[in-house]
C-alpha cells in the first residue's frame, strides 16, 4: 500500500512538520478533525494488523482522558468563574473546559500520526533511507541498527538471568530489589555483545566512511511527495473549516 | 563521529536501545503519580528520562554521547510506541541538549558526580522550559508550576545524575568498560 512503500524520510519529516504546525495552535476543534482524519488516511492507505491499531491506540485514549480530568481539576483560577458547563453532574468553567478539550485531542493528535508511521515503516528502511537521502552517518546509522536488533536477545537474556538467580535460590526479595539485581548483569552482558558486535563488524570490512555502496538503494520517487501535499493540504482544509466556524486560536501560552 | 570508535557508537546505542525499554516502562509509573498528585506526578521521577544521556556520557566521555544517546532512546520509543507521539523525539533531543549543555560547559573535562548531577539538572531546566511551551504548563496555577520545576530538577540531579553514577560505576566493577574512558580511569586510578 502507499504508506507502506513511500520513503520513510519524507515520510518521518512530513509527519514531524505536521506536529510542529499542530504544536503552535490551540483550539479542541482543529486536532479533533485532524486526528480523525489521519486515522482514516492510516486505515485507507496502510496495510499493517488492524487489530494490533486498535489495541495501540487505547492507552493513548485513556492517557487523553487522564489528561482532560487532571487539567481541569487542577486548573488556573479562569477570568469568568461565572461561566459554567454542567459535565455529568459537575460545575465546570467553560473556559477550563476548552483549554483541557483542547490539550486532549492535541495528544490524541500527536498519538495517531506517531501511529501512522510506525504501523507503516519498516525500522531497516528507515534506517537505510536516512543513511541515504539525510546524509546520516552510516557509522552512526549500523550502529543503531545493531543497538536495535538486540531487543530481542536481551529479553532471552534476561530469562535467563532470571532462570540462573533463582537455581541459587534468589527471586523473594521485593521488586524493587529484583530489578537492581538484574540491571547490572544485563547491561554488563549487553555492552560485551555490543563490543563484540562492533568488532565483527570491522573485521568484515566496515569503515563507516559515507562512500560505501548499498544492497538496496532507496529514492525519492514523484508519488512521494503525494504525502506531504496531501497531509498539508488537508491541515489547511480543516484550518480554514475552524477559522471559517470561530474557532481557531493560536497556542499562546494559554494562562 | 570521526573521532568516535565503532564499538563506542554501538554500546551507546545498545545502551540507548535498553533505556528506551526502561523510559517506556516507566511511563505506567509516572501515571500512577499522577494519578495521586496531579501533572506533578511525573516531576518526582523525571530524572529517569534523562539517564542514558548521564550514563552515556559518562562511560564514553565524548562530545556528543549524552545528546546522541538521548535522541536515540527517544525515537526507539516512538518506534515501539507510547503515548506521547513524534514529539517525543524533539523532548528527548531537548533533553539531551541539556545534559550536553552541562558537560560542554565544563569543556568535556570533568565527569565527578557534581558534572553529572548538574548535567542532570540543565536537562531537568531545558525539558521544562520545552514542556511548558508544548504541554500547556501555562495553564496551570503559578505556585504549582514552581513547585513542578523545583521537583523535576531535583529529580534530575538525584536519579539521573547520582543514580546514573552509581549504575555506571557498577558496571565498571564487572570489568565490561575497562576499554571505554570510564574504565580506564577507573584502571589508572587503581594503579596509582
Amino acid at each position: 500500500m502507499y504508506l507502506n512503500e513511500m520513503n520513510p524520510s519524507v515520510k518521518a519529516l512530513t509527519i514531524l512538520g505536521l506536529v510542529l504546525v499542530l504544536a503552535l495552535l490551540f483550539d479542541p476543534i482543529t486536532p479533533l478533525l485532524f486526528t480523525v482524519s489521519v486515522i482514516i488516511i492510516t486505515f485507507l492507505f496502510g496495510t499493517f494488523r488492524k487489530k494490533h491499531y486498535l489495541l495501540y491506540l487505547l492507552p493513548f485514549t485513556i492517557f487523553a482522558f487522564g489528561m482532560l480530568w487532571t487539567t481541569i481539576a487542577f486548573a488556573d483560577v479562569p477570568k469568568n468563574p461565572g461561566d459554567t458547563v454542567n459535565l455529568i453532574g459537575w460545575e465546570v468553567p467553560r473556559e477550563d473546559l476548552l483549554v483541557a478539550l483542547s490539550l486532549s485531542f492535541r495528544v490524541l493528535a500527536f498519538a495517531t500520526l506517531s501511529l501512522l508511521f510506525m504501523f507503516t515503516t519498516n525500522m531497516v528502511e528507515f534506517l537505510l533511507s536516512l543513511m541515504q537521502q539525510l546524509r546520516l552517518p552510516p557509522k552512526l546509522a549500523y550502529g543503531i541498527l545493531a543497538g536495535y536488533r538486540f531487543l530481542p536477545m536481551l529479553k532471552t537474556e534476561f530469562g535467563q538471568i532470571q532462570a540462573a538467580h533463582r537455581v541459587r535460590g534468589l527471586g523473594q526479595e521485593s521488586r524493587w530489589k529484583r530489578y537492581r539485581r538484574f540491571a547490572v548483569p544485563l547491561l554488563a552482558g549487553a555492552i560485551r555483545k555490543a563490543e563484540r558486535t562492533a568488532v565483527a563488524m570491522e573485521s568484515k570490512g566496515f569503515t563507516g566512511s559515507r562512500e560505501r555502496t548499498f544492497y538496496r538503494n532507496l529514492s525519492i520517487r514523484k508519488k512521494d511527495w503525494l504525502f506531504p501535499a496531501g497531509m498539508s493540504l488537508l491541515l489547511g482544509v480543516i484550518l480554514f473549516l475552524s477559522i471559517h466556524f470561530g474557532y481557531f486560536s493560536w497556542y499562546q501560552g494559554q494562562l | 563521529m570521526k573521532n568516535w570508535k565503532l564499538k563506542e557508537i554501538v554500546v551507546m546505542s545498545v545502551l540507548s536501545v535498553v533505556f528506551a525499554v526502561v523510559y517506556l516502562a516507566f511511563l505506567p509509573v509516572g501515571k500512577v503519580l499522577v494519578g495521586f498528585f496531579g501533572p506533578i506526578g511525573y516531576d518526582f521521577i523525571f530524572g529517569i528520562w534523562f539517564i542514558v544521556s548521564i550514563i552515556a556520557a559518562y562511560i564514553i566521555r565524548k562530545p556528543g554521547a549524552a545528546f546522541l544517546s538521548e535522541t536515540i532512546a527517544a525515537t526507539v520509543e516512538v518506534l515501539l510506541g507510547n503515548a506521547v507521539g513524534p514529539m517525543l523525539i524533539i523532548s528527548g533531543m531537548i533533553q539531551g541538549l541539556g545534559a550536553e549543555a552541562g558537560f560542554a560547559l565544563t569543556r568535556y573535562r570533568r565527569y565527578d558526580l557534581w558534572t553529572l548531577m548538574f548535567a542532570g539538572m540543565m536537562a531537568g531546566v531545558f525539558s521544562f522550559a520545552w514542556g511548558y511551551f508544548q504541554s500547556g504548563f501555562a495553564a496551570l496555577a503559578g505556585g504549582y508550576v514552581l513547585l513542578m520545576f523545583i521537583s523535576r530538577v531535583l529529580s534530575g540531579a538525584l536519579i539521573a545524575g547520582v543514580g546514573g553514577k552509581a549504575l555506571s560505576d557498577a558496571l565498571a566493577k564487572t570489568g565490561v568498560l575497562s576499554s571505554f574512558a570510564l574504565g580506564k580511569e577507573k584502571r589508572k586510578k587503581h594503579a596509582a
